[in-house]
């Protein structure tokens, strides 16, 4: 994996909708970002 | 898969190369399931935890949430070793309550972005909820700023950039 990739994280239960960037295998950390919920953000 | 502060922040690791991932929680977007209140999202946490671990071989993830997403996601810290640290912006706390409170305290590194002007994460309960956290631990105030941060993503970015070069040596 290259540069962004949209794609689903599948467990047993669910799949979830995700964007994931890395530009290098050789990177060994990563920031996972959790977005807001709409049904509790206030827009 | 659109916020401001989570576009912001997510742009600033492309420019920056550093790896991130971010996802939506279940029932949201494109993502299947529906809102379980709290107990299925801390789930889905763990499962992109396990993805970056498991997938991608990541040694060092630094957790990153913005509102309910930093009540959920900063829950999930003491999960995995390989979970580092985290940065909360705009920690709900009133409003989510005690649970999310404990589930996140931990003696890992912690920075929480709060605005000064944020009338949803409670700017003048702020001090009171960031002193319950053990060391290591800091803060920064976005003067201006209420709970959706607009005109302020590159200042939130920033310091999230800043934290997560002090951590992931």
């Amino acid at each position: 994996m290259h540069g962004i990739d949209k794609m689903f994280i599948e467990t047993n239960e669910i799949r979830l909708e995700a964007e994931f960037f890395q530009l290098s295998t050789n990177i060994s950390s990563s920031v996972l970002i959790c977005h807001p919920h709409p049904q509790f953000f206030w827009v | 898969m659109y916020n401001n502060i989570v576009s912001g922040v997510f742009n600033m690791c492309v420019q920056n190369k550093i790896s991130c991932l971010r996802f939506n929680f279940r029932g949201v977007g494109s993502s299947t399931g529906s809102h379980t209140s709290g107990k299925g999202e801390l789930s889905d946490v763990k499962a992109c935890v396990d993805f970056l671990i498991n997938e991608i071989n990541i040694e060092k993830i630094i957790i990153c949430g913005y509102s309910y997403g930093a009540a959920i996601g900063c829950s999930v810290v003491n999960f995995s070793k390989k979970i580092i640290g985290y940065c909360a912006i705009s920690f709900p706390w009133d409003f989510m309550g005690p649970k999310y409170k404990k589930l996140s305290q931990t003696k890992k590194p912690k920075l929480f972005i709060q605005g000064n002007r944020d009338t949803i994460a409670l700017y003048e309960n702020f001090e009171n909820h960031y002193n319950f956290y053990f060391d290591p631990k800091k803060y920064k105030i976005i003067n201006g700023a209420d709970h959706f941060y607009s005109g302020f993503e590159e200042n939130v970015a920033q310091e999230v950039s800043e934290f997560y070069h002090s951590i992931a040596k």
